[in-house]
């Protein structure tokens, strides 16, 4: 809370304060409209097709033409159905809502940055999952986690870890729309005519399921967490919630709201497994072969990373004889020279 | 000591005879120390902080010259040579009792007072350190007595050459010569450093007696508030058991009177002693605080961010109806609240939670916002 003011500073605040939300980085990285959030699948899916398509045409030529890549709305099932999985994870492992949420979170992040055809969201989601019980304080340990995820290893989870944060820039914190729920509905409580317990209760349990419905849907992607929440009471009980909006000042929320609950309605369905199965049956053609561990253009990849390192290695090397020959490196550095070695040594 | 001109090079390593501690202990944690079994006092080794010398104790010690060890001889005690050769206290006795005679490991001309107990396993570091000690008593020249960094380096270097060539026996006669030839250069530098730092060693201990007198005083000051204090007591119950005794007012009320007299008394007493002790520990703070005057004491400034929080969107009420943390506030022992959980915090972040950004338009278009969306592939 506000800290009390020195005598001498005016306590009245500057009109400049910003609000904590507009601070995060998820109002600052993670807040698209949705024209901008179509934009951006499409143009990852494209590039992605193009990429892989060169690295089969590189193998052998000819060989792309009869598959059939994934288009962004596929990719997106498929990542949805997924999301499903996290949630039924979370229920077998009883991790907190909080740690299912920011799964969620992750994994839809993820896929802003990457696409399906370079990393099959099984393999992400299980990541994702872990890390959201490390950033949320629920950590488990790998071993428990993955001896009760059947045919899964260490090894798969810890893999994709650091390339999942560095997607996510390593943004971890999230604003929770069920956060926002449980906020609203006690304040509800504090309007004046409240509604009694039990009716309380039955809304609340209604929205909040309404609020795990808005997971499947790209809307923490687009609106803030008290929309969401405000929507979703809305869903429950859309008198109680345009009061309470009423009683806030809020009146321009309530256009809002309409669009979020279309949304949720909408997109709220987990997807037909038959279409996803159709669907990753095809991705098995289409992924990214240069991931495929084994695989030729797997081969030419780490090939050409190894020649990339070796020849980092030589140079630094060089440099290294170089500053031996110039002079002593203990010896005539003690004014401040010793800058060249300090550069060469930047990262491995 | 101008052991340069001697034939037994490195002569001026000889310890030198340091009297042992007066009381010698039986036992210390680290190295369990022997009582010496000879009338010999022995000098040198390495004294610990409380000025006693601690000594290495094995129980696979063998004497190499008689080949005795402890299994035959359980007080058998090895002590080293300035040649840094262990024998045995009865070898010693039966070698040297007649003046210095070679050693009969190294032929090195040996006396019997320049043996000096094991202080480490490994006799290398013993030598090591006590020709570091040596070293470090004449070289002992400081940052300031250089112009500057340049020669100071070089003279630690060079510190550095002789202390390895002492140690690994590489060249002694140079070694020796280069010492001395130093010693004569800076003899009058050596000396005003020496004293130095015996002034700044004297410095010190004053200080430090200083302190103990000041705790040794407050304490006797308790101590003597204590005492009147029961003796107070004492006269009030006696004075009490008298009127008791002699007057026919009611008893109860009698007894009441003093109590409370009692009570006043104890609270003039204790504050009185509070007092003096506030004060001589008001002197300790202060000669204190004139040490650390040095380092400046930077006032601390709260971080002055300018967020607004959402405060005037909510009132968070002391109470809710909230089945979801029933459990946590119906917690008596407070367990669940150890790690300082209060679940006012948490239903403010909640309300904050509901509020913020409720009135934000979503964004409309492809013109990138705050959102920039940088759109990059991430690579392994």
């Amino acid at each position: 809370m506000a800290l009390p003011a020195p005598p001498d500073v005016p306590s009245i605040p500057p009109p400049t304060r910003t609000p904590l939300f507009e601070g995060s980085t998820q109002f600052r990285n993670w807040r698209f409209s949705q024209q901008q959030l179509h934009a951006t699948r499409v143009s990852l899916n494209r590039s992605a097709v193009t990429a892989i398509r060169n690295t089969f045409e590189a193998d052998l030529p000819g060989s792309s033409s009869d598959i059939q890549f994934l288009e962004s709305k596929e990719e997106l099932l498929l990542v949805k159905l997924y999301v499903t999985k996290i949630s039924q994870l979370c229920g077998h492992f009883r991790f907190p809502e909080e740690v299912e949420a920011t799964g969620i979170s992750y994994l839809k992040r993820f896929y802003l940055k990457n696409t399906v055809m370079d990393w099959h969201p099984k393999n992400v989601m299980l990541t994702a999952l872990f890390l959201a019980t490390k950033t949320t304080n629920n950590p488990i340990s790998l071993e428990a986690y993955t001896s009760n995820i059947p045919r899964t290893s260490a090894s798969d989870v810890l893999d994709l870890e650091f390339l999942v944060a560095q997607s996510l820039a390593f943004e971890f914190a999230i604003w929770h729309a069920h956060r926002a729920l449980w906020g609203l509905w006690l304040d509800v409580q504090d309007l004046p005519n409240a509604p009694n317990r039990d009716d309380l209760q039955k809304y609340y349990d209604t929205a909040v399921q309404h609020v795990r419905t808005s997971r499947l849907t790209d809307a923490e992607l687009i609106y803030p967490p008290s929309q969401i929440a405000l929507a979703c009471l809305s869903l429950a009980d859309s008198d109680l919630a345009a009061t309470w909006a009423r009683a806030k000042g809020a009146e321009s929320v309530l256009q809002i709201i309409p669009s979020i609950k279309d949304m949720i309605l909408q997109d709220g369905q987990v997807p037909s497994v038959e279409v996803v199965r159709e669907i990753d049956r095809r991705l098995k053609v289409c992924k990214n072969p240069e991931k495929v561990v084994g695989s030729k253009a797997y081969l030419a990849k780490k090939e050409k990373e190894e020649r990339e390192a070796e020849s980092k290695r030589a140079k630094k090397a060089e440099g290294v004889r170089k500053a031996m020959e110039d002079g002593d490196p203990f010896g005539d550095e003690l004014n401040g020279a010793a800058t060249a070695i300090a550069a060469l040594d930047d990262d491995d | 000591m101008s052991g340069a001109s001697r034939s037994n090079v490195g002569g001026w390593l000889r310890g030198t005879t340091i009297r042992k501690g007066a009381t010698p202990s039986t036992t210390r944690s680290a190295t369990p120390q022997v009582q010496s079994t000879s009338s010999t006092v022995f000098g040198g080794g390495v004294k610990d902080a409380s000025g006693r010398t601690s000594e290495f104790f094995s129980m696979d010690d063998q004497c190499p010259v008689c080949k005795s060890d402890r299994y035959l001889n359980p007080k058998l005690r090895l002590l080293v040579s300035s040649c840094y050769h262990k024998m045995c206290e009865s070898c010693i006795d039966r070698l040297f009792t007649l003046g210095p005679a070679p050693c009969p490991i190294c032929n090195k001309i040996l006396r019997k007072l320049a043996f000096i107990p094991q202080t480490f396993e490994d006799l290398v570091v013993e030598k090591e350190v006590a020709v570091r000690r040596k070293i470090a008593k004449e070289f002992n020249k400081r940052r300031e007595d250089f112009p500057d960094l340049r020669s100071y380096n070089d003279y630690l270097e060079e510190v550095e050459d002789i202390t390895f060539n002492l140690i690994n026996d590489i060249d002694i006669p140079q070694t020796e010569a280069r010492i001395a030839a130093y010693r004569k250069e800076n003899a009058s530098l050596i000396e005003r450093n020496l004293q130095r730092e015996e002034a700044y060693a004297q410095a010190l201990k004053e200080h430090e007696e200083a302190e103990k007198r000041e705790r040794q005083l407050r304490a006797d000051e308790l101590r003597r508030a204590e005492e009147e204090e029961r003796d107070a007591r004492e006269g009030e119950r006696r004075a009490l058991i008298d009127t008791l005794a002699q007057s026919d007012a009611d008893a109860g009320r009698l007894v009441a009177r003093s109590k409370a007299e009692a009570q006043k008394r104890a609270a003039a007493r204790t504050s009185a002693a509070a007092h003096a002790v506030q004060a001589s520990s008001a002197l300790l703070l202060r000669s204190r605080a004139a040490q650390g005057a040095a380092v400046p004491d930077v006032p601390h400034v709260a971080i002055q961010d300018d967020w607004y929080a959402y405060e005037d969107m909510f009132t968070l009420r002391p109470s809710y109806f909230d089945p979801a943390s029933d459990a946590v506030r119906r917690d008596r022992e407070g367990i669940m609240r150890a790690g300082g959980y209060r679940v006012e915090e948490a239903w403010e972040r909640a309300l904050r939670s509901a509020v913020a950004g409720l009135d934000l338009p979503p964004l409309v278009g492809l013109a990138a916002g705050q959102g920039d969306g940088d759109v990059v592939m991430a690579s392994v």
